[in-house]
């Protein structure tokens, strides 16, 4: 059996090509250049539409997709913003929680302990990097017959991109945002 | 951006978050913008619903 998932299933392959060529047609996909063998997809959104902010993201295949352990928020589509990276936005937004908050422990305890609601670390190439968190692993889809693809994940990606704007725009409360409820 | 365009994406961005949260169905267009469904399913685009389901 091949290692990678896009040669041991070229059914599923051929699927997320056509659902991305479909619904985000501006996105490309390559392979990473870390020898991983992952496939990624890199182009840009703007969920807000005109007059919003422009993100450029990839969405990398863990090598194990389609796949959702516990824990392991977003599924096996890891989103990686490129601009805005979300490591920036999130250490400056630390001091300002720090404030808030009182303490970085207390901000941890909130759930704020990267700086951002809704984000994982994860390292990729030699540096550590923070992905967006979208799918609790419970409504990540990966039986046999259906699985979530990079187009769905996109999806929900946009949607946190949105909400996350308003976060940091103070239109939506601390808990709000948390909640992740939407 | 100015102050009105600040505005008008502000009020997109409300009027979206509150369908979200009423459980309305939100859709994402090729650009990757979020509308409502109802606002888009006569332009003939192309577009991907978001799935239901919490962030995490």
């Amino acid at each position: 059996m091949a290692y990678y998932w896009y040669q041991n299933d070229p059914e599923l392959y051929k699927a997320e090509v056509m659902a991305m060529r479909k619904y985000f047609p501006s996105f490309q996909i390559n392979q990473l250049q870390d020898g991983s063998g992952r496939l990624y997809w890199r182009g840009k959104v703007q969920p807000t539409g005109e007059g919003g902010m422009v993100w450029d993201l990839m969405l990398i295949y863990k090598n194990d997709h389609p796949h959702a352990s516990e824990g392991e928020y977003g599924g096996s589509v890891q989103i990686l913003p490129i601009q805005p990276r979300l490591k920036d936005i999130a250490q400056k937004m630390m001091p300002i929680l720090e404030q808030t908050y009182g303490s970085y422990e207390n901000c941890a305890r909130r759930g704020f302990g990267l700086g951002l609601p809704h984000i994982y670390r994860n390292n990729f190439g030699r540096n550590e990097e923070y992905f967006i968190c979208t799918a609790d692993p419970k409504y990540f889809k990966a039986g046999q017959n259906r699985s979530t693809s990079a187009a769905s994940a996109l999806s929900w990606a946009c949607k946190w991109i949105m909400l996350c704007e308003m976060w940091l725009n103070g239109e939506i409360s601390d808990d709000v945002a948390l909640e992740g409820n939407y | 951006m100015n102050s009105n365009s600040n505005d008008v994406v502000a009020a997109r961005r409300r009027a979206l978050a509150e369908a979200l949260r009423q459980g309305e169905p939100v859709v994402v267009s090729p650009t990757g913008e979020v509308a409502k469904k109802e606002d888009v399913q006569d332009t003939g685009m192309a577009t991907i619903q978001v799935p239901n389901g919490k962030l995490a």
